[in-house]
């Protein structure tokens, strides 16, 4: 087996914006594969099974949303989107139809650079198939016991902040769109008004997970969209 | 023509007096007086039905002598034998002219009746083509053809009164509408009194409230052509000007008929001037949209060359160009600049979108946060959160609140220096959640605690390329507005304080 050396897919049709992801990613060995159109870039994703695809959300022959929903027809491959100002409501269909995460334009190159290592990250974490206990620093979710730990000590929840926690934590680095929540905790059963209350689950569980609430480690907001579980 | 008619209906009665009196002459010794009287009154009242109360009253004289010559004792002389018959022959001409005058009376009412029918007919139809005219200058060429035809003038023309100037809305018979505005229409228009022409040449000038009708009468010489104001709600907005036809001699009636159309022709000015106004705002708020589409497409167009300018400057900086950071944070700076003006111009035409939902305040701050903390430069961020542990809620838009409390502490940042502490407290005040962030910077200039909402403010002190387009404060107050909140200023001993308000809710149990 070579090493891990992985392979990203960059699809824009900017030829600036490739060469800025190129130069920023392609360093420490890894591959970057060019796509200057969405039906290249599907091809070369087929063809070429990368680790993660950058994909440019006003590419001319295709929506990110579109190109999202045939990805995920058939791979999890991490998906990072790139947009320019988009509204809300568009970054939220682009999640709900399977997007990872996002950066806007201008980025940096240091923040997709710590972007696209989260998402690999993850795609390695859940490659460890059957793994029952989910550890990031000093907190410990025991998925079989159903049991949350911080610092050693037992953290108690709610059943509803539980599924929460489950659905965020078991798709690390992922922003998960609040319909996306929704339908992993409450799965379509009767919930009133539940789906307004969302929000505020969330910041309960905030408050029992988090040193500083306003200075997350685990659960960061994603305005207008969801929520993500790792920086 | 009216006066042949008079003589052939006085000859016709005469006649038919004489055939009457020729009639009842040979029974005259089995006749009673007052069958006489009752017959000849027929004749009377018939003369005076068909032509009127002159030819009633003049039968009725000449009944009068037929009576007393051919049928009163002694015959055929005018001398009366029995005074008795002084008493019949008088209660007969009393009796001829009540019941002309009384007739008269009666067709006086039936033709007023007939003429006031005719003009209620006339305003319908004006009305009814006014508003039935699809454009506004349609209903205003009909309204003034309509009242040339109903006074007989030979020419009628309405001007519409503007900010602009005084212009030709509609003639009958049509006109250029290049043909120039009359210099008395524009005085009628600025003084709402009305005026009239001679034919001499001369203009005779009337005050407000003033009737045309009173200038015409007292006028030495021909009165050529009138001009009366036309006033909606009290505001003269345009000018009727009739020519020609004997304008001046209309009757009383007349003149209350003119006035009535002429409302209508205010009417139908006014809405000349509405429309026109209503393409003026379509103009506008089309001029906005095309404002709003440039920024838009500015806005996201600019994103690809910046993202390669902070890419390549990043190249640079890892090969030592300290000047690399300076063209990053000037790549962003003009971003934001791009994205404020955007936001402006919606907020502005009030097509921000709005999400308004129930986000717990902890949100709202980890977000501003994550976002503002690495452009802090040197000065220390503390959030204090409600000592009780108390969980906030309210009912806003989180997208459009985070960058209220982003574009405050942005503030903060910029007026206050490296080494300071910028704090924030977040509290509830009965139904308002309020966002406090305070810095320890000079404060605004006293006198200027409103003027620093305004767009492109900057303070007196500042030099002018100090780097700010002055637009973080309004757009944050727009934004807390726009969504039910506010953004109020403090001064504080330290500095200043932003204080962002929102609708709090209440959580029930969960």
């Amino acid at each position: 087996m070579p090493a891990a050396r992985k392979t990203i897919l960059v699809v824009d049709d900017e030829p600036q914006i490739r060469r800025v992801v190129k130069h920023a990613l392609g360093d420490d060995g890894t591959r970057v594969l060019e796509a200057a159109t969405a039906r290249e870039g599907l091809d070369l994703a087929a063809a070429e099974r990368p680790d993660l695809i950058v994909l440019d959300l006003g590419l001319p022959d295709g929506s990110g949303e579109e190109i999202c929903r045939q990805l995920r027809s058939w791979t999890d491959v991490p998906i990072l989107v790139l947009s320019a100002r988009h509204s809300d409501s568009e970054k939220v269909a682009l999640f709900d139809a399977g997007g990872d995460d996002y950066v806007t334009k201008p980025f940096s190159s240091a923040e997709l650079k710590a972007r696209v290592r989260a998402l690999l990250r993850r795609a390695a974490a859940i490659t460890a198939e059957g793994a029952t206990k989910i550890v990031r620093e000093d907190l410990e979710i025991d998925l079989d016991k159903r049991a949350v730990k911080l610092g050693g000590s037992p953290v108690h929840v709610t059943p509803i902040e539980w599924e929460l926690l489950v659905a965020l934590a078991t798709h690390p680095g992922r922003v998960m769109t609040h319909r996306q929540l929704f339908t992993a905790v409450w799965r379509g059963r009767d919930h009133g008004d539940a789906q307004q209350y969302l929000r505020v689950y969330v910041a309960h569980l905030r408050r029992k997970l988090e040193a500083d609430p306003v200075h997350p480690r685990f659960i960061f907001t994603i305005p207008a969209v969801g929520y993500r579980f790792g920086p | 023509m009216s006066r042949r008619r008079r003589l052939r209906d006085a000859t016709l009665w005469l006649v038919v007096l004489a055939v009457t009196t020729a009639i009842l002459i040979p029974f005259r010794a089995e006749l009673d007086k007052a069958h006489i009287t009752l017959v000849l009154l027929l004749v009377v009242l018939g003369a005076g039905a068909q032509g009127g109360r002159a030819l009633g009253i003049g039968i009725g004289a000449a009944s009068f002598l037929v009576f007393d010559w051919f049928f009163l004792a002694p015959l055929h002389t005018l001398v009366i034998a029995n005074p008795l018959d002084w008493l019949v022959l008088f209660a007969f001409l009393a009796t001829s002219i009540v019941a002309a005058q009384l007739l008269h009376r009666e067709q006086e009412s039936a033709r007023i009746a007939g003429a006031r029918a005719d003009e209620v007919d006339r305003l319908a139809t004006l009305g009814a083509e006014a508003l039935a005219a699809a454009r506004a200058e349609d209903a205003l060429a009909a309204v003034a053809s309509r009242i040339r035809e109903s006074t007989g003038a030979e020419s009628c023309s309405i001007y519409i009164a503007e900010e602009r100037g005084v212009r030709l809305g509609a003639a009958s018979p049509a006109v250029p509408a290049e043909t120039p505005v009359p210099p008395l229409v524009d005085w009628v228009a600025k003084e709402g009194a009305p005026a009239a022409q001679t034919s001499g040449g001369t203009s005779r000038l009337g005050s407000t409230g003033f009737r045309v009708r009173e200038i015409a009468r007292k006028s030495d010489s021909e009165v050529h052509a009138i001009l009366l104001p036309l006033t909606v709600r009290n505001q003269t907005v345009g000018v009727l000007r009739l020519e020609g036809g004997g304008i001046a001699h209309l009757d009383d009636s007349q003149w209350r008929f003119l006035d009535a159309l002429a409302y209508y022709a205010a009417l139908g000015t006014e809405r000349v001037r509405l429309a026109a106004e209503l393409a003026n705002v379509e103009a506008l708020r089309e001029a906005d949209r095309l404002k709003d589409a440039l920024l838009a497409s500015v806005s996201h167009d600019l994103r690809t060359p910046l993202t390669t300018i902070k890419a390549l400057a990043h190249e640079l900086g890892a090969l030592g160009d300290e000047r690399s950071q300076v063209i990053e944070e000037q790549a962003d700076r003009l971003n934001r600049l791009v994205a404020r003006l955007l936001d402006l111009s919606r907020l502005n035409a009030g097509a921000m979108p709005l999400h308004v939902e129930l986000n717990a305040v902890d949100d709202l701050l980890s977000a501003a946060l994550q976002d503002i903390e690495p452009r802090l430069a040197g000065r220390t961020l503390v959030a204090d959160l409600p000592s009780d542990g108390a969980l906030l809620v309210g009912r806003f838009d989180l997208s459009l609140a985070i960058r209220v409390l982003v574009n405050l502490i942005e503030n903060a940042i910029k007026y206050s220096s490296p080494g300071t502490t910028i704090r924030l407290a977040v509290w509830r005040e009965e139904s308002n959640l309020l966002v406090s962030v305070s810095d320890q910077g000079p404060g605004v200039p006293a006198g200027e605690e409103e003027r620093i909402f305004t767009p492109f403010y900057r303070p007196s002190s500042e030099r002018p390329d100090a780097g700010s387009a002055g637009l973080g404060l309004a757009i944050a107050r727009r934004m807390a507005e726009w969504q039910g909140g506010a953004v109020t200023y403090t001064r504080t001993s330290q500095g200043s304080t932003f204080t962002l308000s929102l609708p709090a809710a209440d959580l029930k149990e969960l």
